[in-house]
């Protein structure tokens, strides 16, 4: 396999705002991320801020003209598991600069791409990882990956962020002492593999995962183990860094695995709204904060598959995590929802249930919104709308603009008249219309809206730590829980519906389809 | 409707011409893309827009059930239900009736059908149709006629190409009392199954009606005739229409599949102006990627490791983009993210087939046009019969520098050309 190992410098730096560093280890901040790649422009993330998931390398739902329209999209992560599927991995064969941005086509002067190898989401059995290799999912089965396979596929494709191979179990828990012990061992040993210099070139930008599954002792030890002082054969590896935390830019909390290991259970489902109710976000705290509490704190804090909005600011609370994965508002867009809150907690709420909670969004499988003709969110109107003081969306669904090309077929063709203009937003009707008819377009407009609401939401999260007192705050996230729904049972309906809608389609329809096509 | 001739092919009665709607201009010859239940699978109506598309067909069979009359009345209509400020077309609804419904009865009233909701037996009128038309407000609406499968023979197609003329006038009397006029365009649809006779007597009634009516499709060919049979049938209606009417071809990509291109530029040359087509779009789903040199089946393994787009040369997001094939290889049947890309090539790739037509046509090199296309899409597989007789008898013999075997039969059965 042809494989360069010069990287140009991509340099991602981390700056908490002076007011929210004062407070304590784990009070809520704002931040900047700032990349800077090849020397060219920063791309600047605010934190709180969030990151889009990718599935098969893609935006689902998203073409990727949308990539460059939707400013929601700045960082994506890509679980690189399924292109083990060929070998080599096809992006590694990608030549030129940013190959793995230029392979998935993710614009590289506006987004930051990331890669692991597994899926932080996905929490299904799979064989046990080895001494040497872990074990990944793939469409053609379970395949095994080393810390040099892996090393080398992140120098092929050169992502700004890499997040080293780490010995998570996805086999029944609870684990023996003696398991975790191993496990911590394993992504001990692979993080230093992976944090070996580069020959002549930039080293990786990486995140961490912090390991120790459900026990405060082995996350302790974990992150611990990360500040010592490394001396013969690891130190020697390496060389310059004088601990392994040194080479780590980030912190990644990834909740799935940690669900698992609190619940004891086989997760078949991977979709997050469904794990184990049971399940606190106040049992996670402490966890968390057991990986946090020995390291750094100037450096950020990733959480992967935080399960609703709730959660998402009592760990911005309680923790003073920088970053999420919009993992939840996509999902809400597969199964029909159109996101509708904000924080702090607006006057244009959705409707109310007999608990006296709103509802996060709007299931558009509803029958009642086959003649609503009102734009996606009440909390939001689109731009050509604009009214008083209710907040704008500028998704594009909402505020879908006019395009500013179109491509001429011919000599004689008329060039866009009106290209840039705002037109009037798609209607809750036009979307249940699509949901019922199949129509992918449906879940694409539900994307953009619902990741530009959680954008909007994350706006005000930061606003409220840098103007509020903490008091100011934590009251606003007590108003929150008291308005919203934490039980999300708007999602349990939608999905209840999606998924009727999904049978009386029919999973041979697809099959059918295709048998007519290939007899035409 | 103002629509006006600005060339003519020398050879062929290919024509270039200007349609101008209350949505815009459209140029002709075009292909339409199909929108049936008021979206284009997977795309937005500003993506499609972008393509460069400026016409769209909606299904009145579809909309009627799905979202209903009540609902595209409060919205105002189709246009603004689903956001696309360009051209659209509707179809009667009788087509997918009698294709979909088991228990359609033909009156002389109308068709009567058992309601997919209540099961209640339900006409569809002329007068109805046209109601549910203006309801939805296309610019071009579709005269309810009598459609018989064009394999049909005896007094039935007599009957039905008759009855078709009776409900074109109740559909003009109806048009005319709504206040309609002004925006929406009525077509007659040209009846007669494959019986020269009954075609031209149909074609006379019509013709007749002229100054009611906008336009014109050639309706009742579904695919199963022979193909000789169909573009004699195509030529004999395209002759005898009126020059300052637009030309509808109707429903041959439903039933054509990938020879669906070979049939729009057959249809082209023998002065057919519009035709609408499902297939770039239902095909795209499966990884079918449209191209001068056949289709590309993505899902083949050959690709999985292929850097280049899927045409160098391609206008369309996805090409320009430098989309990988193995990209596409690796989305495709996996991610509804594939189908878009692919939709959004194939949509192109249609619409630059017919803008290269209108420009070759109108710099007077249409029969070179369609030699290279034959080439190009066939290489040196034999080309179909049918197509050579068909553009023979316009003058343009595709086998001249390039002498190819003849297949028979309804047309070319070819691998994926990669
Ligand atoms: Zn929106
Ligand atoms: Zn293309």
């Amino acid at each position: 396999m042809p494989m360069s190992t010069s990287r140009q410098s991509c340099s991602l730096s981390f700056t908490i705002a002076q007011a929210s560093i004062s407070k304590s280890l784990f009070s809520p901040r704002v931040g900047t991320l700032s990349l800077t790649r090849n020397g060219d422009g920063n791309i600047d993330i605010d934190t709180p801020g969030v990151i889009v998931n990718t599935s098969r390398g893609v935006v689902p739902h998203l073409s990727r003209e949308q990539y460059k329209q939707c400013s929601s999209v700045r960082w994506v992560h890509v679980p690189f598991e399924t292109f083990l599927e060929h070998k080599p991995p096809v992006p590694t064969l990608q030549t030129g600069q940013d190959p793995l941005h230029r392979f998935l086509g993710y614009p590289s002067d506006k987004c930051v791409v990331s890669m692991s190898l597994r899926d932080p989401h996905d929490g299904r059995e799979v064989p046990s990882n080895g001494n040497a290799f872990v074990s990944a999912n793939t469409i053609r089965g379970v395949r095994k990956v080393s810390p040099d396979e892996w090393r080398s596929y992140a120098l092929a494709c050169k992502p700004d962020i890499v997040v080293p191979l780490s010995d998570t179990p996805f086999n029944p828990s609870p684990y023996s002492q003696k398991r975790l012990t191993k496990s911590i061992e394993r992504s001990f040993t692979w993080l230093t593999h992976f944090l070996q210099p580069i020959e002549g070139s930039h080293p990786f930008n990486v995140f961490v995962h912090l390991a120790g599954g459900a026990s405060i002792a082995a996350r302790t030890a974990f992150s611990e183990s990360l500040l010592e002082t490394l001396h013969g054969k690891d130190a020697d590896m390496v060389k310059p860094l004088k601990s392994l935390d040194e080479g780590v830019t980030g912190y990644q909390l990834d909740l799935v695995p940690l669900r698992l290991a609190l619940s004891g259970v086989i997760n078949i489902d991977t979709s997050p709204v469904t794990t184990d109710p049971g399940i606190k976000t106040s049992d996670i705290v402490p966890l968390l904060r057991s990986s946090l509490f020995p390291l750094p704190t100037h450096k950020i804090r990733l959480v992967n598959s935080s399960k609703s909005p709730h959660e998402m600011l009592t760990l911005i609370q309680q923790i003073g995590v920088d970053l999420f994965d919009a993992q939840w508002a996509q999902r809400a867009a597969d199964i029909g929802i159109a996101l509708d809150f904000s924080f702090p907690v607006g006057n244009w709420g959705t409707r109310r249930r007999s608990n006296g909670k709103q509802d996060l969004g709007h299931n558009l499988f509803d029958p009642s919104y086959a003649e609503d003709f009102a734009p996606l969110a009440n909390c939001f109107i689109g731009e050509a709308t604009r009214n008083g003081d209710v907040p704008v969306c500028m998704c594009g669904a909402c505020s879908p603009l006019s395009p500013h090309t179109r491509i001429s077929h011919s000599s004689l063709d008329e060039s866009a008249p009106n290209g840039g203009e705002v037109g009037q937003p798609f209607t809750r009707a036009y979307l249940h219309h699509l949901l019922h008819t199949h129509e992918m377009s449906a879940h694409s407009l539900l994307v953009l809206h619902n990741l530009a609401v959680l954008d909007a939401f994350f706006a005000g999260v930061r606003n409220a730590i840098r103007s509020l007192g903490n008091e100011t705050f934590d009251l606003e996230i007590s108003r929150f829980f008291q308005e919203y729904d934490e039980e999300l049972l708007v999602f349990s309906e939608s999905e209840a519906m999606w998924g009727e809608v999904e049978m009386a389609r029919g999973k041979g329809r697809l099959t059918r389809e295709k048998a007519k096509q290939t007899t035409v | 409707m103002q629509f006006e001739v600005i060339a003519k092919c020398h050879t062929t009665r290919a024509r270039v011409s200007r349609m101008n709607l209350t949505h815009g201009v459209t140029m002709l010859p075009t292909f339409m893309p199909v929108a049936t239940q008021a979206a284009i699978k997977g795309l937005t109506p500003q993506q499609v827009e972008a393509l460069g598309v400026t016409l769209i067909l909606n299904n009145t069979y579809h909309l009627n059930l799905r979202p209903g009359m009540k609902v595209l009345n409060q919205a105002g209509g189709a246009h603004k239900f689903q956001g696309w400020h360009r051209n659209l077309l509707t179809d009667s609804g009788g087509f997918q009736l009698v294709s979909l419904s088991k228990f359609t009865t033909i009156t002389e009233e109308g068709a009567l059908f058992l309601s997919p909701f209540t099961g209640e037996p339900t006409m569809l009128t002329p007068e109805e149709s046209i109601s549910i038309q203006h309801s939805i407000g296309a610019d071009i609406i579709m005269q309810l006629d009598d459609v018989v499968s064009s394999l049909t023979t005896g007094p039935r197609v007599a009957e039905a190409m008759e009855r078709s003329v009776r409900w074109l006038d109740r559909c003009i009397k109806y048009h005319e009392g709504s206040g309609k006029k002004s925006t929406q365009n009525l077509f007659a649809i040209v009846q007669g199954g494959l019986d020269p006779h009954l075609r031209h007597q149909c074609l006379d009634a019509m013709i007749q009606r002229k100054n009611d009516i906008s336009g014109y499709a050639i309706g009742g060919l579904s695919g199963g005739e022979e193909k000789d049979v169909f573009w004699r049938i195509i030529k004999l209606c395209a002759d005898k229409l009126p020059e300052d009417r637009p030309r509808y071809s109707m429903g041959i990509g439903f039933a054509e599949g990938r020879n669906f291109l070979l049939h729009l530029l057959v249809c082209v040359a023998l002065g057919v102006d519009m035709a609408d087509c499902v297939f770039p779009t239902r095909t795209a789903r499966f990884g079918v990627a449209l191209t001068h040199a056949g289709p590309l089946n993505l899902k083949l393994s050959k690709h999985e490791a292929d850097m280049n787009p899927i045409d160098k040369s391609c206008p369309c997001p996805t090409c320009t983009d430098g989309t990988s094939r193995a990209y596409l290889h690796h989305i495709v049947t996996h991610e509804t993210a594939a189908a878009h890309a692919v939709t959004i090539h194939n949509i192109t790739f249609q619409a630059q087939v017919m803008g290269g037509a209108r420009d070759a046509i109108l710099s007077g090199t249409f029969p070179e046009y369609l030699r290279s296309f034959f080439a190009g899409y066939f290489g040196d597989g034999g080309y179909p019969e049918w197509c050579v007789n068909a553009l023979r008898s316009v003058g343009v013999d595709l086998l001249q520098d390039h002498p190819v075997n003849l297949i028979p039969g309804s047309g070319a059965k070819w691998e994926y050309a990669n």
